[in-house]
């Protein structure tokens, strides 16, 4: 036990070892470009489509905010006078896993990370999604508030929301045959209106995305 | 084949854009209706004739058979009660008023078990009410108060109130505020932009302390009342002050909790209040598709809404003496009529024991739980599916039922008719 101390304190406070400690030469500390970091804002411009916010998959980890365009240290551009307020992504990095998939799903190239961009245009790949919508007819009460808000809706058949009987088959989803139908999924934007306008919570919007290889659709 | 805008004949909303498909004697599909709309047009197991208890059972009886019956329970009685009335058509309602009257009968509806108290209230100080449509183009900020459309009332809120795009709100809900207040989270409440829960019982001191917020006297209001912050309260008076048109509704939550109709006269008096700043109205969630109609039409051959007792040979009224659940526990009643309603699922139980025990004719097409202790169930046509005739909506709006179908069943008023007639004839009148 003691001559193991001694060993240790002989080792330890050597010149050789002191010095090797202090001074000795590694390979300088650089981010490799390849590293996927906290997504950073390129410039371009945010349409508010929210894609961003949608596809995270971790819960707060970005948010598309309206924020003072100077604070953002963006270039000002033709549609961004200066002092103006836009919409930008604002990313939270206690929340965020740096995942990638906002920068990816961005339609406008607003984010950045590492090479993801890059990545996405040599493979060609892209996201796409579509809605489904699904109705609990054991709690649907059948009351409407869903087709007369819908806004879809309100462009397809305007009167509908007026209480006039619907004069229109394209609607998204109408009261009819006894039940509340989903006529034309298709048509969903997804805006979840519906589903806030219902109170029983028998109307659920599903987002589904898939990534696709665009050179196979060509084929 | 197709009927566009028919009537549902089941709540006080009576929407009148419903699509019936009728084939082969039958409503095979419907189009717009509620849960409780539906159930109705397509609702089946209606009585094929009349039917008679008797020791062994029920007994298969015809027409002139049942009304023979009829009016043998109601000719011999001292003190007949004719209740019921709220889901038959007005013309019906007549024959009802005037049968009560030559029999000496107390007619009773079923707004003493709902909505009476708000016709108290209103007899007190007056209605300022307006019809659904204004509400629909111009409301503002809607209050629910007691009450849950979603369950009761499903289409109110897609067709009259907060979904409903208007001719000054062309974004309807983004437009509107709903405020809903009651004693539970409802599931109307999750579509409100205000809630407030109230301790039950609560509803007279809230009104109080919004009328004197109203007034500018905030500083007499403690911190809490009934369980609602004093800061929720200045929320909602700044809310309603800020309206252009605030339109308030009130269910049985108000009308049948302490207080009863001292919190309508409340409620009504702090609409009164509110038109000093805007416009302000308010409208009950009457139940029946026409138990408004029963009343209207009681008023105007009467005198009295509901509860009335022609024993004296003139019209009296007095609720708390004369209305149906009054009569029935003072065991006071020795035969009763019940039209269009079901008194079994809603009186109280010692009510319900007396009816029990004296002769009951039951007019209606469904055997219910009054059929349980009825002596007679005459089936008669559905108003609104196979009967035509005029019922009220909840804002007083008269509006003509549709018949979709051909029936052989007899109408209410053809029945109750061929029934006074006899009596008229046995009366020597």
């Amino acid at each position: 036990m003691n001559l193991s101390v001694i060993w240790y304190l002989r080792e330890f406070l050597s010149f050789e070892w002191v010095h090797k400690f202090l001074f000795v030469k590694t390979a300088p500390l650089t981010t490799p470009p390849y590293f996927r970091d906290y997504p950073l804002l390129t410039g371009k411009e945010c349409t508010h489509c929210l894609a961003c916010m949608m596809i995270c998959p971790v819960p707060g980890g970005i948010e598309v905010l309206m924020t003072r365009e100077d604070a953002c240290h963006l270039p000002v551009t033709q549609s961004r006078p200066p002092g103006s307020d836009t919409w930008n992504p604002v990313i939270y990095p206690g929340h965020c896993i740096r995942c990638g998939l906002c920068v990816e799903v961005c339609p406008e190239g607003v984010l950045m990370s590492g090479r993801v961009i890059e990545f996405q245009f040599i493979d060609n790949t892209a996201f796409t999604s579509t809605f489904q919508l699904e109705v609990d007819h054991t709690l649907c009460m059948r009351c409407g508030n869903c087709s007369i808000a819908c806004p879809v809706n309100k462009e397809v058949d305007p009167a509908l929301g007026g209480g006039a009987p619907p004069s229109s088959m394209e609607s998204v989803m109408l009261v009819t045959g006894g039940e509340l139908k989903i006529l034309n999924e298709d048509k969903c934007t997804g805006c979840k209106t519906c589903e806030t306008a219902c109170p029983n919570m028998a109307i659920r919007v599903v987002r589904q995305v898939e990534g696709i290889h665009q050179e196979d659709e060509e084929e | 084949m197709k009927f566009d805008d028919v009537l549902c004949p089941f709540c006080g909303c009576l929407c009148d854009d419903i699509t019936v498909t009728a084939e082969g004697g039958r409503v095979t599909g419907v189009d717009n209706t509620c849960l409780l709309g539906t159930s109705k047009f397509l609702g089946d197991n209606r009585l094929k004739n009349p039917i008679m208890r008797t020791d062994d059972g029920w007994k298969d009886v015809t027409y002139d058979e049942a009304i023979a019956s009829t009016l043998d329970a109601l000719l011999e009685a001292d003190r007949p009660l004719l209740y019921g009335w709220s889901g038959t058509h007005g013309e019906a309602q007549c024959i009802g008023v005037h049968m009560a009257e030559l029999l000496g009968a107390v007619i009773d509806n079923t707004s003493s078990v709902c909505h009476g108290p708000s016709i108290l209230a209103i007899q007190e100080v007056g209605h300022p009410g307006c019809t659904l449509g204004q509400v629909k183009n111009r409301a503002d900020v809607i209050i629910y108060w007691g009450c849950n459309p979603t369950e009761a009332h499903p289409r109110h809120m897609s067709r009259y109130t907060t979904y409903a795009d208007g001719y000054f709100l062309d974004n309807a809900f983004r437009d509107r505020t709903v405020i809903v207040v009651d004693v539970r989270r409802t599931e109307t409440a999750e579509l409100a932009d205000v809630f407030v829960e109230i301790k039950p019982g609560g509803d007279y001191a809230v009104l109080s302390a919004l009328r004197a917020m109203v007034r500018g006297r905030d500083e007499m209001i403690p911190d809490s009342i009934a369980g609602v912050s004093k800061e929720q309260l200045r929320h909602i008076v700044e809310i309603c002050k800020n309206a252009k048109f605030c339109a308030v509704f009130f269910g049985v939550g108000l009308t049948m909790t302490r207080g009863k109709y001292k919190n309508v006269r409340n409620a009504i008096e702090l609409v009164d209040e509110l038109s000093r700043h805007t416009k302000a109205t308010i409208t009950p969630m009457r139940g029946h598709f026409n138990v408004y109609g029963s009343n209207e039409v009681n008023t105007w051959m009467s005198g009295y809404p509901y509860a009335i007792d022609f024993c004296r040979g003139i019209a009296f009224y007095n609720p708390g003496e004369t209305t149906a659940v009054d009569i029935l526990a003072r065991k006071e009643c020795d035969a009763a009529l019940i039209v269009a309603s079901d008194p079994a699922a809603h009186l109280p139980s010692k009510c319900i024991r007396h009816l029990a025990n004296i002769p009951v004719v039951q007019i209606d097409p469904y055997p219910n739980m009054t059929t349980a202790f009825c002596n007679l169930q005459i089936p008669v046509a559905v108003s609104g599916i196979d009967a035509e005739g005029t019922a009220y909506r909840m804002d007083g709006v008269p509006i003509r039922l549709r018949k979709v179908l051909e029936t052989e069943y007899p109408t209410d008023t053809m029945l109750l008719g061929r029934i006074y007639e006899a009596m008229m004839e046995v009366r020597g009148r």
